[in-house]
């Protein structure tokens, strides 16, 4: 910027150069600020752990005492700095979902949430609904008091009145059932055993929206442990998904999205990697990413199984099984080929929530001895705990009036569960009921008494999500409403007077501190793990000798006597990446979140193949589609059919977690609830229907879709890609690198200017995207919303394509059309997906380009380019003639169609129409007002705070201290942000930046490339070729 | 002008006996005060021996300002006040510079001219002009000579208007 | 120049006089307003008010009324702009050009083509301000005025910045040119007024105009520097209008052959609508002898020519496209002719390139009926050409995950009647109040023809 050669005096004291004022004259700020300086040479972490101790102290006075009034900081809390944010570790429980967080606070607020590197189980990344969850904190349908009937009660009422029911009910030995999710916490588990001293005729039922009840059984009887090996995809050379989403939705997709990343990313120094069989109906997540993925009806999963176990059986020289033959043989027997030659290197993993299915599944790994490398004994996984038998028993005991006390511990069975009908409608012959849900949810609506639980941002609590590797959780707020702990409510009921703070912290003194040996104070041990948010046991757990003992033959025989073939059309329900089983239904930005396939949110909808499709006469075009109603067993439902490329043929699919209609404002009447339309027997839920029959409606309807567009056209400069043969034998294969003639021979379009561009002397920030290690997640798009105070639009302004998202993941399918025809049916063709086709991912934001077109054209001059080679947005000079936008070649410009804060018509948009919403607002970023454009920004607040923090402390940014929302939240860090002008930092190596001798750096790695490099916009954001572990197939368009 | 100065009128019907009249009354001696016509006459600027207007040089003059102006603002703004990196354009992207300057070259000059020419024709809205004849704007000629300022007596002029064919003669005093 | 007037049938008919001219024009202005008159003003101030509605609730409640969205962030809002600014170039371009080439047959359609110009440019002027987010702030922050932030200027590097001046400038040119010319004619008015209003308001509106010889020299030499000034101007305008496409990186947008092509366009169309008024205005004030088949003749062999050149352009497009091997441009180009929107390229074919060529038949081109459809059908084709432009080139540009569709709101419909109801309240005010045909011009046309039919 410009030299000022005038001298503005600060004071009068400058201009007389005071003694005083010399003193301070360096200082930035000559008086005292309350910003602490004393972190002057201390790490983060250390910043971190004082917040720690402060937060230990102040949270115990919110637990016992909650503070209900905002206090001004006239006297100012000891922890908290105006403007300075504070990071608390702490610990994600929704469901039985797990992760471990840390909790960014600015002035006692959650504001953003982010992955606990340090945690062994979730290993440092988030999901979607992670991030989301801190809205769902300020949600104001949450219960603001303990009711009876539907009336406001004070919590001592409440308590006596329950401890007395309880009392009744116990002496006269009814029956009192705790109706719950997989509990985690094992102080909640011992909270709750209190309760059954108390109440000894109470028994705890566990059930999972998204059950495992089978694959738990099946380890039961095949190595007598009811639960889940802990995964190690990064070992798996050749994984085989039998419908597991393992990368979306199964068990702890943000440690196996890392863990499988991890065998997919390549270098100069790596040149293998991984390749993933996916054998599915619904085109998952899993499936996109899969290198051969092979559409299945659900009835066939077990055969196919079968099949393949018979396939490695003869390998191993084992018996085979008798289980009828399957049409796809090809792949299978290329993936059981792969599989044995990766022998105690690879994973067969299947979703089937059926324990014959999975004990093949057992013993095919079994076999492989993938059990002890790959599939690992040592720290079972906890999570998941349900047992659909014993829902099943309850059920039937409560509509046949057994059951005298129910307590509904954080579930809601009457929405998510098969039988939810029967139980609501029973309900009543119950003495006693109630519910511990945060708001009056489908189940909570329907009992006598609620005991709102606290938000988990508002909790102590801890959890052991796998053996042997602890959390805890800690308030980054005293409680917003009148609600109090679940667990400390068990402990009253129980008639147990100690907090359940203490009680932990009880129970970690008896366990956890015990069982280690180097921190002999229990304080200072405490205050390390609160710190950590983690504790890691000793993993030597005496488990590790387990013997397979299941009957592969008996299951096959099972199997064989359950399919019958033809079932007609067959209905595969699954959990959306978004929404889950619904627990969050009631959080605007999961459900404006796109389907990372489909590209549909707001709801849920049928996704069928082309062919089914055109069965039906049905045509989907640019969003506008037709209903049909769904006649799946006794229920029909009305819902718009999405046509689905990699869909299986004869199948067609649902999203589990819509349709609530007891959620809240946002979620009710959102989609159809599909848990209706499973069933529910002994042996456990049935997350598929067949002979299901549709019949269109004719009823047209235009469906919320971010992108309407299938395929890329074959256009190289956007996406380019190769097999990973081609890439072993050229680093850059794939590429495409466009050159322009000139005068003096060809050159690259970089080359060719009419201007000799800017140096960027300090900074230059830059972005590296691994389009090979992206399994399309969307993590990263919520963060960034959460981040950037980016509005939710809702369904409407979605539908007319308003969509605010900074940062979008581009889906392609891969086309039927073929590049080089250049005819009209050529081209045609080149819009329509391929059947089963190969998915690319793609997260494209402002590509931050040193010749970016929108500055040019803007008349205002309101964006321009910094000298860090951020292509700036200044919101209050814009005037809105979206010209910007209109320029630009990437469409990342986002317009302000209408004022989306404090407005009626936006009422979907909770973080900026209601002011319990906008407590998590994030005060660094500034809320756009109407008729002006946004976009990404590389989260220049970041890197601002990140450079203040580096200069308080008089040094150069560190690599990796300033990072951008998105790359921070990615699980597989397939996004790398950072200096390209410090030559050590993470993004110059991956780049493998070199000086050229005209002075001006060049990008070695072959890999990097530019998307639309010849138009000569120059982007900072670098996109890697996406490699497949494929043999080169002709579908590649 | 005084006041009260006599004026002798001649009305001609076209402009073609006008033009002749102009040429014969002038050999004739006669000071012309100035011929109102309704619409204009080619040639009779140099039948009365006016000079050629110099409202050309005004008018360049002007646009030369235009375009200096155009590039000082321009170059003031963009470069020398405040440089900002757009695009990867130069600080001084001349050729960004054309069709503004250009534009300017043009309003500039255009005004000037036309301003000039109402300060030099005396032309403006609350003017109350001199009105010798009322049909000069309808489909009359008028010539109108100033007595006072001819040394010709009245009637010798009246004489030379009839010769030179004017329809009618008449006087005013303003 | 007598000589080319000589081999000519006569510019007005039934050898009027000197004073007939006077009379016929100046009773216009003098008599009551006739009842066709107030029917047509009730109708435009109707749509005026309608269309006022949708200007409301877009300034209200936001943009977002319109039916733009992430992709296609311009539609009915700039293809309305540009199409009123290629109507505005007719006028000016009558007066200017045909004045330098001494054309006397502009004269007595020149005074209505510059009033339509004028109110043209002036709807124009609506969109870019309207388009805005905040119109409130925009209207002045696209001035580089001095501010309380010092240094916060204006970006000379924006071709909206560009099409700013370069349509103020043509604005303001154009609004003197036209008054230059008026002034005469209202010291007619102002010698025949009788009420005292009227003398007054004429007086003034004349400058105090005496029609001295000195004056008339002067007068004459303005109008013909004017006119040089304002021919360069005019195609200036559209050129840089079609710099805010031409400069961009979009296909389909980023096209070298924009200036000329726009130019043409817009002289097109100008002369299509000044037709389209002049057909009315003739009957309704019976200047049958003033307008002749004559004039309407030439105008329409001008829009044969400009619509040819304007065909051509659409041809050396595809052309290009297909030469240059890009495939981007390949596809803008594909996706116009068979895309989604292929029947808003058909239109304008048929109504630009295909209809015009009638006019080779002298027939259809002297024949009133058939030059008023024609009229009318190429300016419908002229906003087609525009809506082509803009839409198909940035529904689907590079990145295919961004791809959308437009569909126009009834606001971007009530949007476009309110330009139309101002342009005709507008002209219907002008056509009572001012001289319609510039009565000191024709005067002297008159007499060379008179001339003539003395020798």
């Amino acid at each position: 910027m410009k030299e000022n050669t005038k001298i503005y005096w600060k004071g009068i004291e400058q201009l007389k150069n005071d003694p005083e004022f010399v003193k301070n004259a360096d200082k930035e700020f000559p008086e005292y600020l309350p910003i602490s300086e004393n972190e002057n040479g201390n790490s983060r972490r250390d910043f971190l752990k004082l917040m720690g101790f402060g937060v230990a102290a102040v949270s115990l006075a919110a637990c016992e005492a909650p503070i209900r009034k905002a206090i001004p900081y006239l006297n100012k809390p000891v922890d908290v700095d105006p403007s300075v944010a504070n990071y608390y570790a702490s610990t994600y429980i929704n469901g039985s979902d797990y992760c471990s967080v840390v909790v960014k606070t600015r002035e006692g607020r959650p504001i953003k949430i982010e992955g606990n590197k340090l945690s062994k189980f979730s290993g440092g990344g988030t999901t979607a609904q992670v991030e989301a969850s801190v809205l769902s904190l300020y949600d104001k349908q949450r219960l603001q008091n303990p009711m009876k009937a539907g009336a406001a009660v004070t919590w001592d009422a409440l308590d006596a009145e329950v401890k007395s029911k309880l009392g009744e009910i116990a002496a006269a030995g009814g029956q009192i059932k705790i109706v719950t999710h997989s509990i985690v916490s094992p102080s909640t588990k011992k909270a709750i055993a209190k309760f059954i001293a108390a109440y000894p005729s109470t028994q705890v039922i566990t059930y999972d929206a998204s059950s495992y009840s089978g694959a738990l059984n099946a380890n039961l009887s095949s190595f007598g442990i009811r639960a889940l090996p802990s995964y190690n995809f990064n070992k798996s050379k050749t994984t085989v998904s039998f419908g597991a989403d393992f990368l979306g939705t199964l068990l702890n997709p943000v440690a196996f999205s890392k863990q499988f990343a991890e065998t997919r990313k390549l270098g100069p120094k790596k040149k293998e990697m991984s390749r993933l069989y996916s054998f599915e109906s619904n085109l998952s997540l899993t499936g996109a990413n899969a290198d051969y993925r092979s559409p299945i009806r659900p009835s066939e999963v077990g055969l196919y199984i079968g099949n393949l176990y018979n396939l490695i059986a003869a390998k191993a020289g084992a018996p085979a099984i008798s289980v009828a033959k399957v049409d796809d043989t090809v792949t299978l027997t290329k993936a059981a080929n792969d599989l044995w030659a990766s022998k105690g290197a690879s994973i067969v993993v299947s979703g089937e929530n059926d324990i014959s299915v999975q004990t093949v599944v057992n013993a095919i790994n079994n076999l492989l001895g993938n059990y002890g490398s790959t599939l690992s004994w040592d720290a079972p996984v906890m999570t998941k705990q349900g047992d659909d038998a014993m829902m099943d028993v309850f059920v039937t005991d409560l509509s046949q009036g057994l059951v005298s006390g129910v307590i509904f511990f954080n579930c809601n069975p009457v929405y998510d569960h098969p039988k939810g009908a029967v139980i609501g409608s029973s309900l009543s012959k119950a003495k006693f009921t109630l519910s511990t849900s945060d708001r009056v949810d489908e189940t909570t609506s329907q009992v006598t008494y609620v005991a709102p639980d606290n938000h988990y941002l508002e909790s102590w609590n801890d959890a052991e999500p796998a053996k042997g590797q602890y959390s805890l959780s800690q308030p980054a707020i005293s409680n917003i409403f009148n609600t109090r702990q679940a667990q400390q409510s068990f402990l009253t009921w129980g008639n147990v007077s100690t907090s359940y703070f203490d009680f932990i912290k009880e129970n970690w003194k008896e366990t956890h501190f015990a069982s280690q040996t180097e921190i002999g104070d229990f304080q200072t041990f405490w205050d390390q793990c609160l710190y950590n948010g983690v504790f890691e046991g000793d993993a030597t757990s005496t488990m590790s000798a387990v013997e397979f003992s299941g009957d592969a033959n008996a299951a096959a025989t099972k199997i064989a006597g359950k399919y019958k073939k033809g079932t007609g059309l067959e209905l595969v329900t699954y959990e959306s990446i978004a929404i889950g089983a619904g627990e969050q239904a009631n959080n605007p930005w999961l459900q404006e979140m796109p389907d990372p396939l489909s590209k549909v949110c707001w709801e849920n909808y049928i996704s069928m193949s082309q062919s089914t499709a055109n069965e039906l006469g049905i045509e989907m075009k640019e969003g506008f589609t037709t209903k049909v109603n769904v006649k799946a067993g006794i229920a029909t439902v009305t819902l718009p059919v999405v046509v689905q490329p990699g869909q299986a043929a004869g199948t067609v699919g649902v999203a589990l977690g819509y349709g609530r209609t007891k959620a809240g404002k946002v979620a009710d009447g959102v989609g159809v609830n599909a848990f209706a339309l499973l069933s529910s027997n002994s042996e456990g839920i049935v997350y598929s229907v067949a002979g299901v029959t549709i019949e269109p409606t004719g009823e047209s309807y235009r469906i919320a879709q971010t992108q309407t567009h299938q395929t890329f056209m074959g256009r190289e400069t956007v996406i380019q890609e190769a097999t990973l043969a081609e890439y072993k034998a050229d680093a850059s294969a794939g590429r495409y690198k466009p050159m322009i003639s000139s005068y003096s021979g060809p050159k690259k379009p970089n080359a060719v200017s009419l201007w000799k561009g800017h140096e960027y002397n300090n900074h230059h920030w830059g972005m590296v995207i691994d389009l090979n290690s992206c399994t399309g997640c969307a993590a990263c798009s919520v963060a960034c919303q959460v981040e950037n105070n980016i509005p939710v639009v809702g369904k409407e302004e979605v539908v007319n394509r308003r969509e605010m998202a900074w940062l979008r993941i581009d889906r392609y399918y891969s086309s039927q059309g073929n590049k080089e025809d250049k005819s009209m049916e050529g081209l045609s063709m080149l819009e329509k997906a391929s059947e089963n086709p190969e998915v690319t991912f793609q997260p494209m934001m402002c590509q931050q380009c040193n010749n970016a077109p929108c500055e040019t054209v803007c008349p205002v001059a309101a964006t321009t380019h910094s000298t860090e080679g951020l292509n700036q947005m200044t919101y209050n000079r814009c005037i809105g003639t979206r010209y910007c936008a209109n320029n630009c070649p990437f469409k990342v410009r986002r317009f302000n169609w209408f004022k989306y804060h404090d407005n009626r018509q936006f009422p979907d948009n909770t973080s900026m129409n209601n002011e319990l919403g906008k407590m998590v607002l994030n005060p660094d970023v500034v809320v756009r007002a109407r008729g002006v454009m946004e976009k990404c920004s590389f989260c220049v607040q970041r890197i601002q705070t990140g450079k203040l923090n580096a200069k308080k402390q008089g040094r150069r940014p560190v690599d990796g201290e300033i990072s951008t929302a998105c790359a921070t939240a990615c699980p597989t860090e397939a996004i790398v942000f950072g200096d390209m002008k410090d030559s050590n930092s993470r993004i110059s190596q991956l780049l493998r930046l070199s000086a050229t001798e005209e002075g001006d750096t060049e990008v070695k790695e072959e890999r990097a490339y530019n998307v639309l490099e010849e138009i000569g916009v120059k982007p900072n954001v670098w996109y890697f070729t996406k490699i497949r572990n494929k043999e080169l197939t002709d579908n590649q368009a | 002008m005084s006041s009260d100065s006599k004026y002798i009128l001649g009305v001609y019907d076209n402009e073609v006996t006008l033009l002749n009249a102009v040429k014969a009354v002038r050999k004739g001696g006669v000071k012309i005060h100035e011929v109102f016509t309704p619409f204009p006459v080619h040639g009779l600027d140099i039948a009365l021996g006016y000079r050629m207007s110099r409202l050309p040089i005004a008018a360049f003059l002007f646009g030369l300002l235009g375009t200096s102006l155009a590039l000082t603002m321009q170059i003031g703004m963009m470069t020398v006040d405040w440089p900002m990196i757009i695009g990867g354009k130069d600080y001084l992207p001349l050729p960004s510079f054309i069709p503004v300057t250009f534009e300017l070259t043009v309003l500039l000059a255009s005004f000037g001219m036309v301003g000039t020419f109402f300060v030099v024709s005396n032309l403006k809205p609350w003017g109350k002009p001199k009105i010798f004849d009322i049909r000069s704007t309808d489909d009359k000629h008028i010539m109108a000579i100033d007595l006072s300022k001819n040394k010709l007596s009245e009637a010798d002029i009246k004489k030379s208007l009839k010769d030179s064919g004017a329809s009618e003669v008449n006087e005013k005093v303003f | 120049m007598q000589a080319v007037a000589s081999v000519r049938k006569p510019l007005v008919t039934n050898g009027k006089t000197v004073h007939d001219v006077t009379e016929d024009i100046c009773s216009r202005v003098e008599q009551k307003p006739t009842k066709t008159w107030m029917v047509a003003f009730t109708f435009a101030l109707a749509l005026l008010i309608v269309g006022g509605y949708a200007v409301y609730r877009t300034v209200w409640d936001g943009i977002g009324m319109w039916g733009l969205n992430k992709t296609v962030g311009w539609a009915w809002d700039i293809t309305n702009f540009v199409w009123w600014v290629g109507i505005g170039h007719a006028g000016t371009l009558i007066s200017a050009i045909l004045l330098l080439f001494r054309q006397k047959w502009r004269m007595s359609i020149n005074r209505a083509a510059e009033a339509m110009t004028i109110f043209a440019v002036i709807c124009a002027l609506m969109f870019p301000i309207l388009h805005m987010g905040r119109p409130w702030l925009g209207m002045y922050w696209a001035i580089p005025l001095p501010n309380t932030f010092g240094s916060l200027w204006v970006n000379f590097n924006s071709p909206l910045l560009w099409d700013f001046f370069a349509i103020s400038t043509y604005f303001s040119v154009s609004l003197v040119f036209w008054y230059i010319g008026l002034i005469p004619d209202f010291a007619t008015i102002r010698d025949r007024a009788t009420g005292p209003i009227a003398k007054a308001v004429y007086g003034a509106l004349s400058f105090a105009w005496d029609g001295a010889a000195k004056t008339w020299s002067r007068y004459e030499s303005v109008a013909l520097i004017l006119a040089g000034l304002a021919t360069p101007l005019v195609l200036s305008v559209h050129t840089i209008v079609s710099f805010d496409f031409a400069t961009s990186v979009i296909p389909g947008w980023h096209t070298t052959i924009f200036p000329p092509y726009f130019v043409a366009g817009a002289i097109f169309s100008g002369f299509a609508m000044v037709l389209t008024l002049l057909l009315v205005t003739r009957k309704v004030y019976k200047l049958e002898d003033y307008i002749t088949i004559e004039h309407i003749e030439l105008m329409n062999i001008v829009i044969i020519i400009t619509g040819s050149i304007v065909g051509v352009a659409y041809i050396t497009e595809l052309f290009i496209a297909w030469y240059s091997g890009v495939e981007y441009e390949q596809y803008a180009f594909i996706n116009r002719v068979s895309g989604p929107y292929w029947w808003a390229y058909a239109s304008m074919m048929t109504c630009n390139v295909i209809s015009p060529q009638l006019f080779w038949f002298k027939k259809i081109r002297t024949n009133l009926a058939s030059t008023f459809v024609l009229s009318i059908v190429v300016n419908i084709g002229m906003w087609f050409e525009r809506f082509v432009i803009i839409v198909t080139s940035i529904h689907r540009d590079y990145l295919p995950s961004s791809w959308a569709m437009f569909y126009p709101t009834r606001y971007d419909v009530g949007m476009y009647m309110f330009s139309f109801g101002f342009f005709f309240t507008a002209f219907l005010l002008f056509a009572k109040y001012f001289p319609v045909i510039n009565i000191a011009e024709v005067k002297s046309i008159i007499i060379s023809d008179s001339e003539k039919a003395k020798k």
